[in-house]
């Protein structure tokens, strides 16, 4: 937090509504990431949480409201305009090739070339050093992801947003797919991606993993914010009043 | 904080166990296949000792060779997640189309060039279909065969074409140390397809394409003109083959090519281990597959059986290869999450 003080948040959501029809799915949402920070978003079903990722990810353009990346209002209205202004979306299905190994994954639609061919070795060489720079060993960047466990392919995923030159990482449910270890590492790594200055927000119903590694959580309940806080100054349990409603907070 | 360990110690040596054990089973397939051709051979040799003789295998590699030229960006195609059916009639499209130009008095060269512009914009109209359309490649390709093959027939009257200039017929009967020409063209086809597949951005975005198209597309790959270009190489290809076809018999039929050449095509690519369901595949593969294929044909003939059993042999090793594929992608995919 101490960097967030100085800097323009990474990324700025100002009173974002978003409609479906009838249906006001986000209205009034606010949300700051800073460099340096783990935002973590959390709300029960029908919170609004998935129509948030989507805003910010641009798959889905809000009806009102304002998008700020470093200060500066963007308008992002595919999901290209958001990995281009430095945003980049890790979702739960992960969209990685199977049948292709680490680095060629890492090196998806932006293969480095060198006249008409594939820069092989250069494309294996940064693939290593982004995930040495996230303490990732990996014994072979040639290994396929179809040979990785759900949490080697969680990590590759991350390590794949960053190389792609993102500040702010949004992560859907990490941890929803994976065991206790595989947790544990995929907590180590989005530490990792705070401590080296980038801003990321954590979608999560896993409230243990919240505590554990959050800095901030922002509480949605019915399409708008049912709160902010700052997880040292906060306990599970109001936490848990703010999404059920039972405590409500002073607008 | 801890390293965190993609692949910790202990299952690090492992991990380097199933990538050793998975490159040789990735050889183990092609070498498989050869044993499989080398067997063959030897049953073949075995049954006449005419078979091995200097002018077999010449035949041998010269029916190989039309099947392996068209079955190069057919790899490319299916190793996209895609199929072309339309290849049969593309290559009959394409000595046509030369032959049509040829008779009109165009000079060869711009004949052929025609020939290939011919192929290459119906197989951009495939790929259109596909993409654009979201009519199957099955479908879009078959109905392509038929309007191709029924537009030529209708043009020729049925007819074949012939009366080409010499140059052109010799650059398909001509033969250089005793080999004949349409191998060495066959032979640059495939070290070019090869390339293209294992080395460059097109090839690497055809195995992203094929393995999972939605993670390709959002990951910035423009998948939907990646589509028309490997459709449009398969059929510019393919004409260019009709073309050579051509050459070689000195005469164009609206009939050349066909279904049985479609087929042939498509199973020399699978039976060369490349994956109907995309991402994985090789030239390599396809070549020995047509290899296989031609030396089935000639050598049931040579060996006296009759020729109606070559279809049954066929479609029992086509079978056969599919099969040993779906074992392969559950083995090894079943380790995920």
């Amino acid at each position: 937090m101490t960097a967030a003080d100085r800097r323009a948040p990474a990324l700025e959501l100002r009173q974002i509504t978003k409609r479906f029809g009838r249906v006001t799915a986000l209205e009034g949402v606010d949300l700051v990431a800073n460099p340096g920070e783990i935002l973590a978003i959390v709300g029960d079903n029908g919170a609004g949480k998935s129509t948030l990722i989507k805003t910010i990810s641009g798959v889905y353009r809000p009806d009102g409201g304002e998008i700020l990346v470093n200060g500066a209002p963007v308008s992002l209205s595919n999901p290209a305009d958001a990995r281009a202004a430095g945003v980049a979306t890790v979702f739960q299905d992960l969209a990685l090739v199977e049948c292709l190994d680490v680095s060629t994954n890492m090196f998806l639609g932006q293969l480095p070339r060198k006249g008409w061919f594939v820069d092989r070795k250069k494309m294996d060489e940064e693939s290593r050093r982004f995930l040495d720079e996230l303490k990732v060993t990996v014994a072979d960047v040639h290994t396929q992801i179809g040979m990785l466990s759900g949490g080697q392919r969680q990590i590759i995923s991350i390590a794949r947003a960053v190389r792609a030159g993102a500040h702010t990482v949004l992560l859907d449910e990490p941890t929803a797919a994976l065991g206790v270890r595989e947790t544990q590492h995929a907590a180590e790594i989005i530490q990792t991606l705070r401590d080296a200055g980038n801003a990321v927000i954590c979608v999560s119903h896993d409230m243990e993993f919240v505590f554990k590694i959050a800095d901030r959580v922002q509480v949605m309940r019915l399409g708008k914010v049912a709160g902010t806080r700052t997880v040292s100054e906060t306990s599970r349990d109001e936490v848990i009043a703010l999404i059920t409603g039972a405590k409500k907070e002073a607008a | 904080m801890s390293d965190n360990v993609v692949t910790s110690a202990s299952s690090g040596r492992r991990r380097v166990a199933t990538t050793i054990i998975d490159a040789v089973r990735k050889r183990s397939q092609l070498a498989g296949l050869a044993g499989v051709l080398l067997a063959l051979v030897i049953v073949f040799q075995i049954g006449n000792p005419i078979y091995l003789s200097a002018g077999n295998v010449l035949e041998v590699l010269r029916a190989a060779t039309l099947y392996f030229i068209v079955a190069c960006p057919m790899t490319l195609v299916i190793v996209s997640g895609g199929i072309d059916f339309s290849a049969g009639a593309l290559f009959a499209t394409g000595g046509v189309a030369a032959g049509f130009a040829m008779v009109s008095g165009v000079p060869w060269p711009l004949a052929v060039l025609f020939g290939i512009a011919a192929g290459g914009a119906l197989g951009v109209v495939n790929g259109i279909l596909t993409v654009y359309f979201r009519v199957p490649p099955l479908i879009a390709t078959i109905s392509m065969f038929f309007v191709a093959s029924g537009v030529i027939t209708v043009l020729t009257g049925g007819v074949s074409l012939s009366g080409f200039p010499k140059t052109f017929t010799d650059l398909g009967q001509g033969f250089l140390a005793g080999i004949p020409f349409l191998v060495f063209y066959a032979i640059a086809v495939g070290i070019i397809f090869w390339v293209v597949l294992e080395k460059t951005p097109l090839g690497y975005d055809a195995r992203a394409v094929g393995g999972n198209r939605a993670a390709a597309s959002a990951n910035g790959i423009r998948v939907n003109r990646h589509d028309l270009i490997v459709y449009g190489l398969a059929g510019a290809v393919a004409a260019l083959a009709g073309i050579m076809g051509a050459a070689r018999l000195a005469s164009a039929a609206p009939q050349a090519g066909g279904t049985a050449f479609t087929f042939q095509v498509v199973t020399a690519v699978i039976i060369g281990g490349t994956s109907l369901f995309g991402g994985i595949g090789g030239i390599g593969g396809s070549a020995l597959g047509a290899l296989l294929f031609a030396s089935i044909n000639n050598g049931l003939v040579v060996i006296g059986v009759n020729a109606l059993w070559q279809n049954i042999f066929v479609g029992v090793i086509l079978a056969g290869a599919v099969a040993i594929d779906q074992a392969r992608r559950r083995r090894q995919f079943t380790s995920r999450r």
